[in-house]
């Protein structure tokens, strides 16, 4: 059974169709790129299976169940992750509270027991201690933690895709949905980014999906690419054959 | 009965249109509810009442100064105090206008103390009109007339004036219209003092039913904020409607349930329509791109 | 430089270290000495002003870190205050029951308020929670069993053995809830439920991806901040002796939204430390021409310019100018000020403080 199943997803708005019957399935383990060029549908799909949006047709199942149309926030309790491409990270807050919130479903803590923790011994205190530590754990995989205690909004553009990542593995994710991991980046923060994404892979165990405009680095991650155009499927296959089918160079050739 | 209802509940209707198309244009150009609004129509209601009363000037003369204050009042506070607003969030420049809504009826309440006032107006509060065969106040007649003369010129003035249609550019899409050469600061300033005058009007004809003070505006501004959101804060032509519709509804509900729950009305009614259409009756929702 | 070694729950400890613990065992002993030097109406003044700051917690927690606009909170502050009456004098309940069964019934009102919060943003909140605060007042000024027009008297209240009948008494009980109810509402903002407000607040689509039911939590800041007002309204019963309608206006719900602004909005010691001014200028209204240096200024103005009979809504005019001048100015607050203070008498001292950044406690 495919890890995350996608069949006939269409979405439109209004009148305008921005995903028309895509289909495509993603192994456990390994990790999917979807291509395209502007406004083919990528982060329109990656909506759909975060749950911000709900598909005007089609099926998403993870793991077996269905989550398309569900709230995001029960997605994201089944062990889905995203980070976004236009970065949504808390600015004012610090690094590791941005990891803090990815602890968020793993925590029990709520209005009582917070408003209690009066000492060390309590039970909000040694939630707080336990999943600080994790978060600190993930601070050091991803190399962050000299920023620690900094504000988020006052970090470098390409140390807050790495927070972003870090607070979106904090939530422990079985598939993380990365958005455009390169953009802004030069070659080598892409090649460090892409190192990143390996080993992150590796060590947690994890299913990546993930959006890329950048044609090689999807080509070089991917175990299986999709490529979109205007919101249909044009491709879909190793990174090898895609890259070679003529409707994807078409797409972006013609695209500029 | 009833037509003197609805006329009493076109002309409250009449105030609480002019306020509500007041509030939606300036919120198109600064996505900012001008809370006060109301303060800066009663400060300049006062400035009328001084130049009467004070320095014998005849209603005319009066009232234009009174306009010519509340425009440059607008103004003044969109440069002054608005444009100066560092790391302008949304709550953040609400609250501004709050704080000079605190600030104008204080300094009112300072220099004119909380005596009521009678103001004096061209039209007495008794003087009747023969609609058909029933007696209307003659009053309400001169508001509506007055206020939807206004209304429409002020809609002429966005259709068809080139500082008009540049406003409107500006309410749309600021950075192009920026592109496009239009000046855009001077534009929401002078869209801030064109509101300044509508509120002022809408004071002038509230004041001789009420009697002057510094509370005066309060009802009508909060009326005003809720036919505006009750028609939707991005269409002047809702704006206007929900006015309409709240001075009908009210007074109609005052004159045949309860006179003392008339004010509550208005906003259960808000509430009701905001549940179910939460950009109001007409207005249209921005979705955010992600 | 953090040391990792040490131990993570530093990070929300509300005392660390021996100096902090100092200062807080000062900082109480002053509170519990003070009704020795202070004369009564002076204690009333602190009262009063502590009220508020329970009001501002809850301001603080629902418009500093969820990020949602009240504009009618006097409304939950009328329910708190007349719950904890009728049940005192209707139901015969002593106040120690009556006070937290007022907060249950306002913050179920704020639960209610919080529903349309759900759909609504901005402007549109905004109007809709002023329409509730005029809602509240008005319904309690029209109806004969809550005293209409005239309002309640309020019977002595008593804790245990302890008679609330004069300020000293009702000091020391209201100092402790104001106390307890600050450390209260700072743990829950520096814990699990604090941080997703905080994402409902910069970012709901985050939020929601990462697990945080913003539902919920919306509803919930405004439950929380209602119970909040719903405490300061049983206490206002209580200190002033007496309620009517014409406490709760709309005026007094800007002036907790302002006194949030004006302490510094996300920061717990701005709320309290607005609240406080806010409160005092709310009551001192009345007194500016007693002012040592600038009554008498005040005065002559009030002669040559303005109205002296007007004097008293100098008030308004202090609060609204602060209001702008906090936005305009320093957008931190007083909290903002406090910082830059603490920066400056750091950098005196040479030790150039490598403090945790994430602002006030």
């Amino acid at each position: 059974m495919p890890f995350l199943s996608v069949e006939g997803l269409t979405m439109r708005f209004g009148g305008l169709t921005a995903l028309d019957d895509v289909s495509f399935e993603v192994e456990r383990g390994s990790i999917f790129s979807i291509i395209g060029p502007n406004g083919s549908g990528k982060s329109t799909a990656f909506n759909c299976v975060s749950g911000i949006y709900r598909p005007s047709a089609g099926t998403i199942r993870f793991d077996g169940e269905v989550v398309s149309g569900r709230a995001p926030h029960r997605i994201a309790r089944r062990g889905i992750a995203r980070t976004f491409q236009n970065l949504e990270l808390l600015g004012s807050e610090t690094t590791i509270d941005n990891l803090m919130l990815g602890r968020h479903l793993h925590m029990r803590t709520g209005l009582w027991r917070g408003m209690a923790m009066l000492h060390g011994r309590t039970k909000a205190a040694g939630e707080e201690r336990r999943h600080r530590g994790r978060a600190q754990a993930l601070l050091e995989l991803l190399g962050l933690e000299a920023v620690r205690d900094r504000p988020v909004g006052t970090l470098p553009y390409g140390t807050q895709k790495r927070v972003e990542l870090a607070r979106a593995l904090a939530s422990e994710p079985r598939l993380l949905l990365v958005d455009e991991p390169s953009a802004g980046m030069t070659a080598e923060e892409r090649a460090e980014i892409a190192e990143v994404l390996r080993r992150v892979r590796k060590e947690l165990s994890l299913t990546i999906l993930l959006i890329e405009h950048h044609l090689q680095l999807a080509i070089d991650l991917a175990d299986r690419v999709l490529a979109l155009n205007f919101g249909r499927a044009i491709a879909l296959g190793t990174p090898e054959r895609v890259r070679a089918d003529r409707d994807v160079i078409r797409a972006y050739l013609g695209d500029g | 009965m009833l037509t003197q209802s609805i006329a009493g509940g076109l002309s409250a209707g009449s105030i609480y249109a002019l306020m509500a198309l007041a509030l939606v244009i300036t919120y198109k150009a600064t996505e900012v509810p001008n809370f006060a609004q109301g303060e800066m129509a009663m400060v300049s209601a006062f400035v009328a009442y001084v130049c009467v009363t004070q320095l014998q000037a005849g209603f005319t003369v009066a009232f234009t100064v009174a306009l010519v204050f509340a425009f440059l009042l607008g103004v003044g506070f969109e440069g002054l105090v608005l444009r100066r607003t560092r790391d302008p969030s949304h709550l953040d420049l609400i609250i501004v206008t709050l704080g000079f809504m605190l600030t104008l009826f204080g300094l009112a309440g300072w220099k004119w103390g909380a005596d009521q006032r009678p103001f004096p107006f061209p039209v007495s509060t008794s003087a009747v009109v023969l609609v058909g065969d029933v007696a209307v106040s003659a009053l309400s007649v001169a508001t509506i007339v007055i206020a939807l003369m206004l209304m429409l010129a002020v809609f002429a003035f966005f259709r068809f004036t080139k500082l008009g249609v540049a406003m409107r550019a500006v309410q749309q899409d600021t950075v192009a219209a920026r592109i496009n050469g239009v000046p855009a600061r001077r534009v929401v300033g002078l869209t801030f003092g064109i509101s300044s005058v509508m509120g002022a009007v809408a004071a002038l004809l509230t004041a001789p039913l009420i009697t002057l003070d510094p509370t005066l505006m309060w009802d009508p501004l909060l009326k005003g904020f809720a036919a505006a959101v009750l028609g939707g804060l991005n269409t002047p032509v809702g704006a206007v409607l929900g006015g309409y519709l709240l001075g009908v509804v009210e007074n109609l509900f005052g004159a045949y349930v309860s006179v003392e729950f008339k004010s509550v009305v208005a906003f259960l009614v808000i509430v009701v329509v905001l549940w179910f259409r939460p950009s109001g009756l007409f207005g249209r929702h921005h979705e955010r791109k992600v | 430089m953090t040391d990792v070694a040490s131990d993570p729950y530093a990070d929300v400890q509300l005392l660390r270290g021996r100096a902090a613990w100092i200062r807080v065992v000062l900082g109480l002993a002053v509170l519990a000495l003070l009704p020795l030097v202070l004369p009564g109406y002076r204690l009333f003044t602190l009262n009063y002003m502590a009220i508020f700051v329970i009001v501002g917690l809850g301001m603080h927690l629902l418009v500093g870190d969820t990020g949602q606009v009240s504009l009618g909170h006097a409304g939950f502050l009328a329910i708190g205050a007349y719950a904890t009456v009728l049940l005192m004098t209707e139901l015969g309940a002593p106040f120690l029951l009556a006070l937290p069964a007022a907060a249950v019934v306002s913050a179920l009102f704020g639960f209610l308020l919080g529903l349309p919060a759900l759909r609504l943003t901005g402007p549109y909140l905004a109007i809709a929670s002023l329409g509730f605060g005029l809602a509240v007042t008005l319904i309690i000024g029209t109806s004969p069993a809550f005293g209409g027009h005239m309002g309640l008297v309020v019977p002595t209240a008593t804790v245990g053995p302890l008679r609330l009948g004069g300020d000293v008494a009702k000091y020391y009980v209201i100092a402790g809830v104001t106390v307890g109810l600050g450390v209260a509402a700072r743990n829950l903002s520096v814990t699990r439920v604090g941080r997703a407000f905080r994402a409902v607040r910069d970012s709901e689509i985050a939020a929601a991806t990462l697990g945080v039911d913003v539902a919920y939590h919306k509803t919930l800041a405004f439950a929380v901040s209602a119970a909040f007002a719903g405490v300061a309204g049983g206490l206002l019963a209580v200190t002033t002796g007496f309620i009517s309608p014409g406490v709760f206006t709309f005026t007094l719900s800007l002036m907790f939204l302002a006194m949030v602004v004006i302490g510094g909005l996300g920061s717990i010691r701005g709320a309290v430390l607005g609240s406080a001014l806010v409160g005092y200028l709310n009551l001192e209204m009345d007194a500016f021409q007693e002012l040592p240096a600038l009554g008498p200024l005040l005065e002559v103005f009030s002669e040559r310019v303005m109205s002296v009979a007007g004097l008293p809504n100098v008030g308004w005019v202090a609060t609204g100018g602060l209001i702008m001048l906090a936005i305009l100015v320093e957008p931190g607050g007083l909290n903002g000020l406090w910082l830059r203070v603490e920066k400056r008498i750091a950098g005196l001292r040479g030790r150039g403080g490598r403090r945790r950044s994430g602002g006030g406690a």
